[in-house]
C-alpha cells in the first residue's frame, strides 16, 4: 500500500496537468495558438512529467518503481501526436543519463526504450487507430498496462544474464507499475471527457460498426489472451513440475548409487576375507554347522554359506538351509552366475529368497574348487561400515542450485544433510516421512528446515534418502517462463488488435463510409456519381452492384420521362388547342380586339382563358383559375371550360351561367378542387357588358382617356366550392377605346430569386407605360416586363391574361338621302378610312363604292319621298373596312340585278347598271339584308 | 373636281382633277354639251383624277358617242384604279386609251 501512496505524486500530477492543460486549451487563448507551439508546449510538459516519474521514485523491496510511461501516454492521446513524441523522446533520453545522478543503472536500457515507446506508441495509436481524437478511457487504461509490460520485458530480456535479479525486480514490480500506469492515463482521459462535452450524447441509437468492432475484437483479444495465460501457466507449471521431479529423482538415484557402491565393495572384501580365511585354515569342503558359526561371528556377519557346483547349499552358520536349492528363489537364483564362470557377485540390501520376512545383503565369490562361498549381512552392520561414505555423499551433493539431500537411517536418525542435523532425528528438520502415504520417487510437498519445499525419497540399502528442493527455486524458471510468454503474449495481442482493427477499417469501415458517402450523394438525386471501391473483390462486386443498379434506375428514369414528357408534351397540346388561339380571331370583327395567353407554370395549366361570339353581336370573355397545377388541374379546367361554354350558348345570363357551372362542378368534384373565374359578356354595339365573378381577382379598366383601374365588383364564392351558391350579375358599359385587362394570380404572385412579388402596384405601373392601343401588345409587355421581374426564378403558378380592347360599333353617319349629302358623306368615309390608313387606291375604290351605293338609294329608295340613309364605317383586323348602308326604303336588293353586259360596242351601250357590277367587282364582299325594316347593305374591302 | 379646256384648233383637251362621280358628273356633261361643236379630236387628260364612278363612266361613254360621229377621242393618264373600273366594264374596248 505504501509503495502505491508513494507512487501517488507523479500519478496525480498526471492527471491534474492533464485536466488543467485541456481546460486551457478550451476555455483560454491558449486553444487559438497555432497548433505547432501547443503540441510544443503539451510535450514539454508532459516530457517533464515523465522526469518527475523518473527521479521520485517509490522504494519498495529494494527496487525503485518509476512511473515515467504514463504522462508520455497522455500526451500522446489527449494532445495529440506530436506532444506524445516529444514528451517521449525528452524522458527517455532523460531517462538514459539520469543514471549519472542516481537513477538505477539496473533499468536503464528498459526505462529509456519503455518511454520512448509509449510517446511514439501513444502518437501512433492516436493517428493512426483514433482518428486523432482522444480515445475512450479503457483504451488509457491498457496503453497504460502495455506500456509497463513492454518495460518490464525489455527489463527482463536486456537482463537476462542476471535473471534472478532481473526476475526479483519484475516481480516486484510488475502489478504496482502496472496499475499505476494505467490508472494514471485512465483517470486523465476520464478526467478530460468528465470536462470535455459532457452534453455530447450521440444522437444515432445504433452502435457504429467500427466501435462494435474494436469492442467486441477487445473482448476476444482479451479472452483469448486470458486462455493463453492459463494454458501457459498449465504447461509451464507441468514442465516444470516435471524437470523438477526428474532432478530430485536423479539426484537420489546417484545417491543411492554411491550408497550401493559403497556396500557392495564392502561385503565383497569382507566376503573375499572370509574365502581367503577359509583357505588359510585349510578347512575341508565339508564344514560342519559349528564352524560355519565360528566364521560368521568372528567377521561379524549374519550369515555364510558354501553352495556346491550344483548349487545346492552344502555348509552354513545357519540350521535348516543345508541342502537348500539356491534356484529355489529368485533372489538366490542370482548366484547361480557365480558357477557358470562369474567370480564375484553382489545384491543389493532385500529380502532374503528362503525367508522374506528377513533383510539382508549378500555376496558371492567363487571357490576353485567349484562351488561358490556366499555372505549375508544385515543393515545395521553394513550401515556401521559405510555411514561415512554415506554422509559424505549426501554431502556434496546440490539439488538443483539451493536443495540438498537428507539421509537416515531405519530409525529415522540423521545420517547426513546439509544443514547440522547430523544424528538427530528428522522430525528435528521440521519434517516427518510418513512412509505409508508417501510412494517412493514421487515428488510432494513439505516444509522442510523451513522452507516450503519440493521433496522426495527413496529407501536404498536400509537408508531413506530424501531429496529437497525449495519451492522458490522450483518454481522460479517456471514463473520467469510465464512472465516472459504473458508479457510477450500481451505484446502480440496487442500488436494483433491494433493490427486486426486498423485493417478492418481500411479494408472495410473505411470502404462502407465511401460507399455511404456515395449513396448520400445518390441518394440525394445525384445518379451520376459513381460508387469507386476496388481494395477488395467483396467490395469491388458490391460497388459494381450499386452502380449498375443506379445505372439502371437511371435508364428507367430516362425512359418514364420520355414517355410522361410525351404524354406531357401531348396533355399540353390538347391544352393548347382547347383555349382560343389565332389571333385576330373574328378578323371580320371591327368592334374590339383581344388577344389572351396562358403560360402554364408545369407543361399543362390550371388556368384558362375562353372567349366565343354569342351570335352575332355579343362576345362572352372569361378568364379563371383552378386550384392546384399539373394534370389534375388542366383535367378540371377542362370540364369547367366546357361546362360554362356549354351554359353560356343556351343563352342564359351570365349569374345563372356561373350558378349552374357551380352547381355541375360541385356534383362531379371529388378531388375537391375549384376554380376562380372572372367572366364577362360584352354587346358589340351597346358596349354594355354583363359580368360575374366567382372568387378571382378584379380585373383592370382602362377608360379611352384615363388610366388602369380595378374593377371592383362584389365577388361570389369561386366555383365547384359549395353548392347552392347565387351568383350576381353586375354591369358595365364600355365606350369606344376601352381596354380591360383580365389575369390571374400568376401575374400578381410571380416572384423573383429574392422572393419579391411581382404585385398589382407594379402590373398597373407598367400597363399604363404601354400604349393602350393592340391588345397582343399590351398583353406582350406585361409578360415581358414580368419576365424582366423574376429573372432565373422558377415559374409558380400558371399566368394568364386576356386584353379586350372595345373600338365601339364603328363609325356612322345619318344623311338626309340628297345628292347633295354624297360629299359629306364621302368626307366623312375618308376621315375613317385615313386614320386606318388604308391605301390611296383602296381608299379611292371604297369611295366610289360609297358613291354608287348612295347615288342608288338616293334615288331609288324612297321614290319620290323623302328618307334618310346611314353609313356605318368599321375598320377590322383584318385589315378591312366594312361599310354598311342603312335605309329604312322599300325592300330592294340590288344584288339581285342581272349584270350589264360589257362587252358589246359603245354604240349600243346602255348607260345604267353599272353602279353594282362596279361595286360587286371591287369589294371583297358585298351582301344584303333587309332586317328591321331596313336595307342593309354591307360591303367589305381588304388591303394590305 | 375641276375642268380644264385646253383647245388648239379643232382639238380640245379636257384635264380632269378630283373625282368624278355622281356629283361631278353632270357638271362634266354639262361643259361637254357646250363646247364640242366643231371639235374633231376630244382628249381627257385622266392624270389628276383620283376615281371615276359609274355616273363618270355615263359621261364618257356619251362623249364617246359624240365624238365617233364627228371625230376621235383619246383617254389618257388613267390611275390603276381607274384603269381597273374601265377593265371590269368593258370600257377599255369601248375607248381609245393612251
Amino acid at each position: 500500500m505504501g509503495t502505491y501512496l508513494n507512487m501517488l505524486p507523479v500519478t496525480a500530477a498526471s492527471v491534474i496537468v492533464t485536466a488543467g492543460l485541456y481546460l486551457a486549451e478550451k476555455k483560454t487563448p491558449f486553444g487559438t495558438w497555432k497548433p505547432r507551439v501547443r503540441q510544443w508546449i503539451c510535450g514539454v510538459i508532459f516530457g517533464i512529467l515523465a522526469i518527475c516519474g523518473t527521479e521520485f521514485g517509490a522504494d519498495a523491496e529494494g527496487i525503485t518503481l518509476n512511473v515515467s510511461t504514463a504522462p508520455p501516454l497522455c500526451a500522446g492521446l489527449i494532445f495529440g501526436a506530436p506532444a506524445g513524441i516529444i514528451s517521449g523522446v525528452i524522458g527517455g533520453v532523460e531517462r538514459y543519463f539520469a543514471t549519472f545522478w542516481g537513477a538505477g543503472y539496473y533499468g536503464r536500457f528498459a526505462g529509456t526504450f519503455s518511454i520512448l515507446f509509449a510517446g511514439l506508441a501513444a502518437a501512433g495509436m492516436r493517428r493512426f487507430m483514433f482518428d486523432d481524437k482522444k480515445p475512450a478511457w479503457y483504451y488509457g487504461l491498457f496503453g497504460g498496462i502495455i506500456a509497463e509490460v513492454v518495460d518490464m520485458l525489455i527489463l527482463l530480456l536486456s537482463r537476462i544474464d542476471d535473471i534472478r535479479s532481473a526476475f526479483h525486480m519484475v516481480e516486484f514490480g510488475t502489478l504496482p507499475l502496472v496499475l499505476m500506469n494505467g490508472a494514471t492515463v485512465m483517470f486523465a482521459l476520464l478526467a478530460v471527457s468528465a470536462i470535455g462535452k459532457p452534453a455530447r450524447k450521440k444522437k444515432k441509437n445504433r452502435e457504429q460498426l467500427a466501435h462494435a468492432f474494436q469492442k467486441w475484437l477487445l473482448v476476444c483479444v482479451t479472452l483469448a489472451f486470458l486462455a493463453t495465460g492459463v494454458f501457459t501457466f498449465w504447461i509451464e507449471d507441468g514442465i516444470s513440475r516435471s524437470q523438477n521431479e526428474s532432478v530430485l529423482r536423479l539426484n537420489l538415484f546417484d545417491v543411492q548409487k554411491d550408497i550401493e557402491e559403497a556396500s557392495d565393495k564392502n561385503l565383497l572384501e569382507i566376503a573375499r576375507r572370509v574365502k581367503d580365511w577359509m583357505e588359510q585354515k585349510e578347512t575341508d569342503k565339508d564344514m560342519d554347522f559349528r564352524d560355519m558359526a565360528d566364521v560368521a561371528s568372528s567377521f561379524g556377519v549374519a550369515e555364510v554359506d558354501i553352495i556346491d557346483e550344483r548349487g545346492i547349499i552344502t555348509a552354513s552358520n545357519r540350521d535348516g538351509v543345508i541342502g537348500y536349492d539356491m534356484a529355489a528363489s529368485e533372489q538366490s537364483a542370482a548366484f547361480l552366475v557365480l558357477l557358470n564362470g562369474e567370480q564375484e557377485y553382489v545384491q543389493r540390501y532385500q529380502p532374503s529368497g528362503q525367508d522374506s520376512s528377513i533383510y539382508r545383503k549378500y555376496a558371492g565369490i567363487a571357490l576353485e574348487e567349484g562351488g561358490f562361498l556366499q555372505v549375508g549381512y544385515d543393515a545395521e552392520r553394513f550401515q556401521a561400515d559405510i555411514d561415512e561414505q554415506v554422509s559424505y555423499a549426501a554431502n556434496n551433493r546440490h539439488v538443483g542450485e539451493k536443495g540438498y539431500v537428507i539421509i537416515c537411517d531405519e530409525d529415522w536418525t540423521v545420517v547426513s544433510d546439509t544443514h547440522d542435523h547430523k544424528g538427530r532425528d528428522l522430525s528435528d528438520t521440521g519434517y516427518r516421512l510418513d512412509e505409508d502415504n508417501t510412494p517412493q520417487l514421487s515428488a510432494f510437498e513439505a516444509e522442510v528446515c523451513g522452507q516450503d519445499s519440493l521433496c522426495m525419497y527413496l529407501k536404498s540399502e536400509g537408508y531413506y534418502i530424501i531429496a529437497v528442493l525449495p519451492e522458490k527455486e522450483a518454481v522460479f524458471a517456471r514463473d520467469v517462463s510465464i512472465y516472459l510468454s504473458i508479457f510477450m503474449e500481451i505484446i502480440i495481442f496487442t500488436v494483433l488488435f491494433i493490427l486486426i482493427y486498423i485493417l478492418t477499417r481500411n479494408l472495410i469501415v473505411d470502404n462502407i463510409h465511401k460507399i455511404n458517402r456515395s449513396l448520400t450523394l445518390i441518394t440525394k438525386g445525384n445518379l451520376d456519381v459513381e460508387v469507386d471501391v476496388r481494395s477488395n473483390e467483396e467490395f469491388a462486386s458490391l460497388a459494381d452492384g450499386i452502380n449498375s443498379t443506379v445505372h439502371t434506375l437511371k435508364c428507367y428514369i430516362k425512359e418514364a420521362e420520355a414517355r410522361i414528357d410525351k404524354e406531357l408534351a401531348l396533355a399540353r397540346d390538347i391544352q393548347r388547342s382547347a383555349l382560343p388561339s389565332v389571333f385576330p380571331p373574328y378578323p371580320g370583327r371591327s368592334e374590339f380586339d383581344i388577344w389572351a395567353g396562358m403560360r402554364p407554370a408545369k407543361e399543362v395549366g390550371g388556368d384558362f382563358y375562353d372567349f366565343y361570339m354569342l351570335g352575332e353581336n355579343r362576345l362572352v370573355f372569361l378568364v379563371a383559375d383552378v386550384s392546384g397545377k399539373g394534370i389534375p388541374a388542366a383535367m378540371f379546367m377542362m370540364t369547367a371550360k366546357t361546362q360554362i361554354k356549354s351554359l353560356t350558348e343556351t343563352g342564359i345570363s351570365v349569374e345563372e351561367v356561373l350558378t349552374e357551372a357551380n352547381e355541375q362542378l360541385c356534383a362531379n368534384n371529388d378531388a375537391g378542387m375549384f376554380v376562380t373565374a372572372w367572366m364577362g359578356i360584352l354587346d358589340l354595339e351597346t358596349g354594355k357588358v354583363e359580368y360575374g365573378n366567382a372568387g378571382h381577382n378584379p380585373p383592370l379598366l382602362r377608360r379611352a382617356d384615363g388610366s388602369y383601374e380595378y374593377l371592383k365588383s362584389r365577388s361570389g364564392l369561386v366555383l365547384a366550392g359549395m353548392e347552392g351558391i347565387r351568383y350576381r350579375k353586375n354591369e358595365l358599359t364600355l365606350r369606344a377605346g376601352d381596354v380591360i385587362y383580365l389575369y390571374t394570380d400568376g401575374v400578381t404572385e410571380a416572384t423573383n430569386a429574392g422572393k419579391e412579388l411581382y404585385g398589382e402596384e407594379r402590373l398597373i405601373n407598367r400597363l399604363d407605360q404601354i400604349p393602350a392601343e393592340n391588345p397582343e401588345a399590351i398583353c406582350r409587355g406585361v409578360m415581358r416586363d414580368v419576365d424582366d421581374f423574376v429573372g432565373d426564378a422558377p415559374q409558380f403558378d400558371d399566368i394568364t391574361m386576356l386584353c379586350l380592347k372595345y373600338r365601339g360599333c364603328g363609325a356612322e353617319i345619318t344623311v338626309d338621302a340628297a345628292m347633295d349629302q354624297i360629299d359629306r358623306v364621302l368626307r366623312f368615309v375618308d376621315g375613317q378610312l385615313k386614320a386606318a390608313e388604308c391605301p390611296p387606291k383602296t381608299a379611292a375604290q371604297i369611295d366610289m363604292a360609297v358613291d354608287e351605293i348612295l347615288s342608288n338609294i338616293i334615288r331609288y329608295a324612297y321614290g319620290d319621298g323623302s328618307g334618310k340613309a346611314t353609313v356605318r364605317v368599321e375598320i377590322t383586323q383584318q385589315p378591312s373596312a366594312v361599310l354598311t348602308f342603312i335605309d329604312r326604303g322599300s325592300p330592294f336588293n340590288p344584288l339581285e340585278k342581272e349584270d350589264p353586259d360589257v362587252t358589246i360596242p359603245a354604240k349600243e351601250r346602255q348607260i345604267g347598271g353599272l353602279g353594282i357590277f362596279l361595286v360587286k367587282n371591287t369589294m371583297d364582299e358585298v351582301d344584303y339584308e333587309y332586317r328591321e325594316g331596313a336595307n342593309r347593305l354591307r360591303i367589305v374591302k381588304k388591303w394590305q | 373636281m375641276n375642268i380644264k379646256k385646253t383647245k388648239t384648233g379643232n382639238e380640245l383637251t379636257i384635264a380632269l382633277s378630283g373625282r368624278l362621280d355622281t356629283s361631278t358628273a353632270p357638271l362634266l356633261e354639262q361643259e361637254l354639251q357646250n363646247c364640242l361643236t366643231g371639235v374633231e379630236s376630244l382628249i381627257f387628260d385622266l392624270a389628276s383624277l383620283e376615281y371615276i364612278s359609274s355616273a363618270g363612266l355615263r359621261v364618257l361613254l356619251y362623249a364617246q358617242k359624240v365624238m365617233s360621229r364627228q371625230g376621235k377621242m383619246t383617254v389618257r393618264g388613267a390611275n390603276d384604279m381607274i384603269m381597273e373600273v374601265f377593265d371590269i366594264t368593258g370600257f377599255v374596248d369601248i375607248l381609245t386609251i393612251e
